[in-house]
């Protein structure tokens, strides 16, 4: 994986993050997506939704059992992206 | 997804000219078969795979995008059982001994089901993870299911071993073997004759409750599986030529196994899948394959046909066609006429017919089912008045507008041969109209938990009757669910129901359906508080104080009483493995943070 695909993934999370979740907490890295972003059920459908459709990969549900920051959910896309 | 293809290029044994069901297909199995439809009548389930596997129809599975992935006839089924089967033989096993598979949506899942039973071994279904950062319940879960079975094998797909080796690491369970499909194949078969399956020998066990600490491996016999799929494609839903289902309901829970995958291979249905985190996240690719394969059988929990009516958009309703749709049976959770109002409503458009919806009843302590209603009726409901229901127990027709009312959905009639009687704490039965516990007797039965007296003994009660733990009525000989026994708090005297209480909080927009579980807690002098506790997500400490002020005047307002308001984060409350809250464990819990351990034993009567 090269930097600038991680960079570029990790500014489209906080974005969507954001918008999502319309909280005050400004999203870095190490942001809990549970903790500190609340992300229940409906919100991780859609997001993950959009992020299938951005990136066009598939993310597979055993994966997303180790994620909780929004720094694991980027290196995991950009894993995905590079084998892809 | 890449494991597939890792699959796919796995180097296969050659010896007994194995077939790869992943292999990739451009048509699915045909829903009309060259063979005469059998509506079940089968004496074991090998027995009526071998009937199924001399005509065309069988399994489909699709990928997120909608496409077909790969295609397992039941004749491919038959064959690639009785192998793996031979495979089996050779860890030389007892006859009965415990096998545990994580259920993904997969042919292997299937395949390695089918061999068990060919074997002679007892297969159970595992979850496979779905919360984000779960992996460290997920394992205490995986360890539990394996000890409470005393399993001696556990499969995983190369997706999720890495989950099961860890839970077999920490387990005291001796299994004997963990591993994937592709690495059993790999193991020498033993030559021997597959022996046939008797009746009343155990077909499968099926965990009922996500708890880590006590999950509970229901026990099912090949007769009690046959008698209750008999009534479910006979009786609940009248099978007949030219039908085929289409389902996203995880292989791991009962409505998933045996109505979606058993239920079809004894009537020699096709079927079409979709991965339940594939429904989740684009619910309308299920209704897709409806319109498309013009599918006529397909279950959701209302849960789901609420996913479908959030989530699908308008613009995509003209490309579906769902006037095919002749049974769209509802079940697993309590029905709210509301919910199935919204789907008719936003998928009447799209060809769907209100007269489809078929709510049912039932549980895995059950088989599956134990009542339907009657198919092509539509949902029926009726209003009740709340006082009435409250002070005297009593189910009483809404008489004039303006009172409270509580409306209930009609879940049927028992299938033949089985009984549903209402009964009060004591154990007598209760008349028609009269709200108490719902007791069901019958040959779909389970014949307890695997190992476990103590659960049994509560569950099952003199004359083999089965008590279900829910609460409900008879009315003109139909069923009604209230709500489940761990759901009436008497405050006062007063019977007020935990759904109520959770229903104000989920009213509210902070808070999510499925979020909120309400119970009673008793102090010393017997007195018994409400408590409300609410996955919450608001992290402003105003905006807490002022929902937990705001509830608590609510649930004073509607019921007259107190009550104590916890906020927790989200994934707190405990779930069973459908995803249905656990009132129970929400107490447990609740009494453990709050350190009130002596109290566990005076919680009040009805309890489980």
């Amino acid at each position: 994986m090269t930097e600038s695909n991680y960079d570029e993934i990790m500014r489209l999370l906080c974005d969507r993050l954001s918008s999502l979740t319309n909280s005050e907490v400004t999203i870095t890295a190490d942001t809990n997506l549970i903790s500190e972003l609340s992300i229940d059920s409906i919100k991780l459908l859609n997001l993950i939704m959009e992020i299938e459709d951005t990136f066009d990969i598939s993310i597979p549900i055993n994966a997303l059992a180790d994620v909780q920051t929004v720094h694991e959910l980027a290196s995991l896309i950009s894993k995905i992206k590079s084998t892809h | 997804m890449s494991s597939t293809i890792t699959k796919l290029n796995a180097p296969l044994t050659q010896a007994f000219d194995f077939q790869p069901s992943s292999e990739s297909h451009t048509t699915p199995t045909p829903t009309r078969n060259s063979l005469a439809q059998q509506v079940a009548g089968f004496e074991t389930l090998t027995n009526a795979l071998e009937y199924a596997a001399q005509g065309l129809t069988g399994y489909n599975f699709y990928n997120a995008k909608g496409n077909l992935q790969s295609v397992l006839p039941y004749s491919l089924l038959r064959k690639n059982a009785r192998e793996i089967a031979q495979r089996l033989s050779g860890f030389n096993l007892a006859r009965g001994s415990r096998v545990a598979i994580i259920a993904d949506t997969s042919p292997e899942f299937i395949e390695l089901f089918f061999a068990c039973r060919y074997a002679g071994l007892v297969p159970f279904a595992m979850p496979v993870p779905v919360n984000l950062g779960s992996h460290g319940i997920y394992v205490q879960q995986l360890k539990g299911m394996l000890e409470s079975s005393h399993a001696s094998l556990a499969f995983a797909n190369i997706d999720y071993i890495n989950f099961l080796e860890e839970a077999a690491e920490k387990t005291t369970q001796q299994l004997k073997w963990v591993g994937t499909p592709v690495q059993l194949r790999e193991l020498p078969a033993k030559e021997v004759t597959l022996q046939s399956n008797s009746p009343e020998e155990v077909a499968y066990l099926q965990f009922t409750s996500g708890s880590t600490r006590m999950p509970r491996g229901v026990v099912i016999t090949e007769h009690a599986l046959m008698c209750n799929l008999q009534g479910i494609v006979r009786n609940g839903l009248e099978i007949r030529p030219g039908d085929r289902s289409a389902s996203w309901l995880p292989f791991y829970h009962d409505m998933g196994l045996v109505g979606l995958v058993l239920a079809p291979m004894v009537t020699q249905l096709s079927v079409d899948y979709l991965a339940t985190r594939d429904f989740a996240i684009r619910p309308l690719q299920w209704l897709r394959l409806i319109s498309r394969n013009r599918c006529t059988v397909a279950f959701s929990q209302p849960f789901g046909l609420k996913l479908c009516t959030m989530r699908v958009r308008e613009s995509d309703l003209k490309d579906l066609d769902l006037s095919c749709w002749r049974a769209a049976g509802i079940g697993a959770e309590m029905i709210r006429p509301d919910t199935l109002r919204n789907f008719a409503e936003k998928f009447s458009s799209a060809g769907f017919n209100g007269s489809a919806f078929l709510p049912c009843y039932g549980l895995a302590e059950s088989t599956l089912a134990v009542t339907f209603s009657k198919i092509g009726n539509g949902f029926r409901s009726i209003q009740i008045d709340s006082k009435t229901l409250i002070d005297k127990r009593k189910a009483v027709k809404l008489q004039a507008d303006g009172r409270k009312f509580n409306e209930f959905v009609n879940c049927g009639r028992p299938l033949p041969e089985h009984t549903v009687k209402i009964v009060d704490e004591n154990g007598q039965q209760l008349e028609e109209r009269m709200v108490g516990s719902v007791l069901v007797q019958g040959a779909s039965i389970m014949t307890g938990y695997y190992n476990n007296p103590e659960e049994t003994h509560k569950a099952l009660k003199p004359g083999n009757w089965l008590d279900t733990g829910d609460i409900g009525f008879l009315y003109e000989g139909d069923l009604y669910i209230t709500g489940r026994k761990t759901d009436v708090i008497i405050v006062n005297g007063r019977n007020i129901r935990a759904q109520d209480i959770e229903e104000l909080a989920e009213q509210q927009p902070e808070v999510r359906s499925r979020e909120a579980s309400a119970f009673g807690v008793n102090d010393a002098d017997g007195t018994t508080t409400i408590v409300l506790v609410i996955e919450c997500r608001l992290t402003s400490l105003t905006e807490r104080h002022s929902l937990i002020k705001r509830l608590q005047q609510l649930v004073y307002m509607a019921f007259g009483v107190n009550c104590i308001v916890e906020l927790v984060p989200p994934h707190t409350l405990p779930r069973t493995s459908s995803g249905k809250l656990s009132r129970f464990a929400a107490r447990q819990g609740y009494i453990q943070r709050t350190n009130l351990d002596d109290q566990l034993s005076v919680v009040e009567s009805g309890d489980r």
